[in-house]
């Protein structure tokens, strides 16, 4: 039996006033599985993320997440649902551990004081818990939105650039995160301006071109694909 | 309720840190305040009256300061996108970001009590507590208002502009009502005098509070 997407879009196009930014985009996303769309910038990368999101409404199109639209998911399937987006999404005047507290109580995890110093411990940051996020670097607050879009356990992940601003152990940290994540059954979604490769991690990868979604390395070709390749 | 305490107290702490907000509005009011005193220099049976008014315009444009602050915590960095992604219903987004507006306004109001009653010679008696049911109608009336509008200005270029444009003229009618119980207040007048001013403020809260509740998830929602 075909395993049901845990998100799926159907014709999805998006413009900005009479700039289009995404064009017919059909695409499916499964449990356990991860997906890479590469594109250069302003390509509709990050754009697209915040879709599945439902951060931004299509101009056309729909898109169901967990089998509900995109605009109006329930609160039980938001709750499923981790982010990474370009802005750390963190307040600068509170400690990391503060952050992170605060976005598991809003989030309803269980014992969340536990859950809050094992993912600062994941991250490598258990030792600067107590400092405000304003003296951290910018890498430093790339792993702390890692953590708190992890922490929620969700069941989709979207990340955009999710190594961007990391030093080379913060990448294989990061990669060790996200390969866990698609092990745990998690769908996960992340943008990149290149090809990459995580360890131990099947990637099925999709470049974004002129707002279309094509496989990666076939973006001279104009072509198109209904969904990601390997379904 | 843990959702709800967890963005109250994140405000607060906020708010603590920094004291940008609180430190803003009493600024504000004393600069309006002297500015009043000295423009106006009522007479005796006419002080009720100037210093209830100079109260409320101190009020609105504090108010209007310390509402933008309270939601530019939430822009910066955009956190803002990761509270309308969160499971947490927008009414109580609202609610949250309301309470700490009030508590912001009251706390700056105080001072601004305190600083009529000295430039204005007025005396220390019961009729300052009758000023607290307009004060305080009055306070959520403008923190539920500000609060919505500057959730939706937030969101555009020219959102210090056109938040003043937008609250000061949806105000008025609670600002008449409130300049009016106000004055009732501190001249010694009945408390009926005051009723029908109570009334209206008690309205314009109702609207207010329910229309931000109702209408927060959209101001904050998706592109």
């Amino acid at each position: 039996m075909m395993a049901t997407p845990v998100v799926e879009t159907h014709a999805l196009s998006k413009s900005f006033g009479e700039t289009p930014v995404l064009r017919d985009v059909n695409l499916k996303l499964f449990a356990g599985r991860a997906a890479v769309l590469i594109g250069g910038n302003g390509a509709g990368k990050s754009t697209l993320l915040r879709i599945l999101g439902g951060l931004s409404r299509p101009s056309a199109g729909r898109v169901t997440v967990f089998g509900e639209d995109s605009l109006s998911l329930s609160h039980q399937s938001r709750r499923r649902i981790g982010m990474l987006s370009h802005q750390s999404w963190l307040y600068p005047n509170l400690t990391a551990r503060e952050n992170i507290e605060f976005y598991a109580t809003l989030y309803g995890v269980p014992h969340s004081q536990a859950a809050c110093d094992r993912w600062l411990d994941q991250v490598g940051l258990l030792a600067v818990a107590d400092e405000r996020v304003r003296s951290f670097s910018r890498g430093m607050e790339q792993r702390l939105s890692l953590a708190r879009a992890m922490l929620v356990e969700p069941m989709l992940l979207l990340l955009d650039e999710p190594f961007a601003a990391l030093d080379p152990d913060g990448v294989a940290m990061a990669s060790g995160l996200i390969r866990a994540q698609v092990e745990r059954g998690c769908a996960v979604a992340m943008t990149a301006h290149g090809a990459l490769q995580l360890d131990g991690l099947e990637l099925e990868a999709c470049s974004v071109a002129r707002g279309r979604l094509v496989p990666y390395g076939e973006e001279s070709r104009g072509g198109r694909v209904r969904s990601m390749p390997g379904r | 309720m843990g959702s709800f305490a967890a963005l109250l107290r994140k405000d607060l702490r906020l708010e603590l840190r920094s004291g940008q907000s609180t430190l803003a509005l009493f600024a504000l009011s004393l600069l309006i305040l002297v500015v009043l005193v000295f423009a106006l220099s009522p007479e005796p049976r006419d002080r009720a009256e100037a210093s209830a008014g100079a109260l409320w315009v101190a009020m609105v444009f504090a108010g209007m300061l310390g509402a933008t602050r309270a939601l530019l915590s939430e822009n910066e960095n955009g956190c803002i996108r990761a509270l309308a992604m969160s499971p947490v219903d927008p009414a109580m987004l609202y609610g949250a970001k309301l309470a700490a507006a009030f508590i912001f306004m009251t706390v700056a109001e105080a001072a601004a009590v305190l600083l009529v009653v000295l430039f204005f010679n007025l005396d220390f008696g019961p009729s300052l507590l009758r000023l607290a049911p307009p004060l305080v109608l009055g306070t959520l009336g403008f923190s539920a208002l500000a609060t919505l509008l500057a959730a939706i200005s937030g969101r555009t270029r020219a959102g210090d502009l056109l938040l003043p444009l937008l609250a000061v003229p949806m105000f008025v009618p609670a600002l008449i009502a409130g300049v009016k119980s106000s004055a009732a207040a501190l001249a010694g007048a009945p408390f009926s005098a005051m009723s029908q001013w109570l009334g209206v403020l008690v309205a314009f809260d109702v609207l207010f509070v329910t229309l931000g509740g109702l209408l927060f998830e959209h101001v904050i929602g998706e592109d």
